[in-house]
């Protein structure tokens, strides 16, 4: 795992932030959530109240010229919810370019819309 | 006047009292309802607890209902983290990507569906197969309470052709059954009154297969 | 058929033991029903721990995670209330140790007083001339010294014995004795202008 240096955890947390709002746009996620589980973050979190940064929603990690994305999100259940995860995806290496890619997409929360109308009890 | 012990002329003191008003426990019961300043002592601790069974009430209200936002967020982040369960894979578009769903987010899924009809509320929830596997068949269990009187063989009916539904849009698992089991019923007290959990055992009838 | 309402009215009336024991076998709406029921005094409990309005709304659901993990270590489920107020107060406790490591409180909006009124900072005498026993009350809470504050709190709002009092702050059973009495004989001598 290479050390980033300053600069280049600005560049993550540049990717990471613009990474979240491409997410966001994409037809059926209505959140998306920390890329780590809260436990794992407790530390993070303590640090980020302390020198005011927020917390990455999306995790991008930077090995050589690869960028590795993980992000964990919630849909709204307007859309089959695996058609959302593919969309999500090719967003993400959308906006990426032509830098090689490996991402991660996992649904934490599926709403489920109402009954659509006709259909009997 | 001595600060810690306060103590009285009869040569007891208020903290004697006050564990006496927690445990019971005085080294000489005999004495207390013959001494006004033990009396005295005891009105006054009487006095302050229940001034501070006042304030608990102020800041129980204060503090809101279990049906408020606070709480919901509270709820939400701890499904999130506390049951995620195993990962159900999604086809990738893209070769190299790993796209799954979260067993907790499909029980989730399912209990909502089951929640939304009427008279029926979801319990248990499980997944029963290797999930993790495409295509390997997996059996849904869901147990739920019914308001009685409802007509079960149909409402069983209509809510596994909901679940099934539900997985066929949201998920790409291969449901090879759909069980609900009635694990409870509740007894309605009144018209318009609020049902009343009466924790009866269902009757074999009532179980569908 | 008219409709029912969804499942947290369904457990309303369920008595707690049944709840905790679906909980404890994996039954996650039963352990919902149970944070709602109990969360409104866990929470008032830790903000008059923590003095805090956000480090409350984390205790409590600190507590309920901690809670779900133990559900199989509750060996009287009709007791879970309890069990709940203990560990919301052992995290409460946990805060405060932390918050020392990290100095900054928080905002004055921030704090328990902007909630449940101005006693921060005021003195039972002024209070008095605003006609407010509670008040009275509430700021001779906040003069006590801190480890007093914790065993009232404890004993009042979590209604904790001696022993699991002693076990939160990790002192004896006769230090809580001890500071649990000097708390009340100073609120009740500054309760005194109230008989």
């Amino acid at each position: 795992m290479n050390q980033p240096s300053a600069s280049g955890d600005a560049a993550q947390g540049a990717t990471a932030a613009e990474l979240r709002e491409v997410i966001l746009a994409v037809d059926g996620v209505t959140e998306v959530y920390p890329a780590r589980p809260l436990w794992q973050t407790i530390a993070g979190a303590a640090r980020s109240a302390v020198t005011g940064d927020p917390l990455p929603a999306v995790l991008v990690e930077f090995a050589g010229d690869t960028a590795h994305v993980r992000t964990r999100i919630g849909v709204s259940g307007a859309r089959p919810a695996p058609d959302v995860a593919r969309s999500v995806a090719g967003a993400i290496r959308a906006h990426l370019g032509p830098r090689p890619a490996t991402v991660q997409v996992q649904i934490v929360q599926v709403r489920s819309e109402a009954k659509p109308a006709g259909e009997s009890t | 006047m001595s600060t810690s012990g306060d103590t009285f002329e009869c040569g007891h003191s208020l903290e004697q009292l006050s564990n006496y008003l927690d445990t019971g426990e005085f080294s000489d019961p005999g004495h207390l309802p013959d001494c006004p300043e033990c009396q005295a002592g005891l009105a006054s601790l009487r006095r302050l607890g229940e001034l501070g069974d006042e304030l608990v009430t102020a800041d129980l209200a204060a503090a809101g209902n279990g049906t408020d936002d606070w709480m919901q967020s509270i709820l939400d982040n701890l499904r999130l983290e506390l049951r995620p369960g195993r990962d159900i894979p999604v086809h990738a578009g893209t070769a190299g990507d790993i796209l799954t769903e979260t067993e907790g987010s499909i029980s989730a899924l399912i209990r909502s569906v089951t929640d939304s009809h009427p008279g029926t509320a979801a319990g248990k929830c499980r997944l029963d197969g290797d999930v993790g596997t495409p295509g390997a068949p997996v059996t849904v269990r869901v147990d739920v309470a019914v308001v009685f009187g409802h007509p079960l063989e149909e409402r069983a009916a209509a809510l596994r052709r909901d679940i099934a539904a539900a997985l066929a849009r949201h998920t790409e698992l291969n449901i090879a059954a759909i069980d609900v089991t009635v694990a409870d019923v509740l007894e309605p007290r009144l018209q318009g009154a609020p049902a009343a959990w009466t924790s009866r055992p269902p009757q074999p009838s009532e179980e569908t297969p | 058929m008219t409709g029912s309402p969804p499942a947290p009215d369904h457990f309303d009336l369920v008595p707690d033991a049944l709840l905790a024991g679906r909980a404890a076998d994996g039954d996650t709406a039963a352990f919902e029903a149970l944070a709602r029921r109990h969360g409104p005094l866990m929470r008032a409990s830790a903000r008059r721990l923590t003095g805090s309005l956000a480090d409350a709304d984390d205790v409590v659901q600190e507590s309920l995670v901690q809670a779900w993990k133990q559900l199989n270590t509750l060996r009287d489920p009709a007791a879970v209330k309890g069990w709940l107020l203990r560990i919301t107060g052992s995290r409460s406790i946990d805060h405060l140790r932390r918050r020392k490591n990290h100095t900054a409180l928080g905002t004055v909006e921030d704090s328990v007083a902007a909630v449940s009124g101005p006693a921060e900072g005021g003195n039972p005498e002024s209070a008095a001339l605003n006609g407010s026993r509670m008040e009275a009350l509430k700021a001779a809470l906040a003069a006590l010294p801190e480890e007093q504050r914790r065993c009232w709190v404890l004993k009042q709002f979590n209604d904790q014995s001696y022993e699991e009092i002693a076990q939160t702050l990790n002192i004896s059973t006769a230090s809580v004795r001890g500071r649990l009495a000097r708390a009340r004989v100073t609120l009740a001598r500054e309760m005194e202008g109230w008989q």
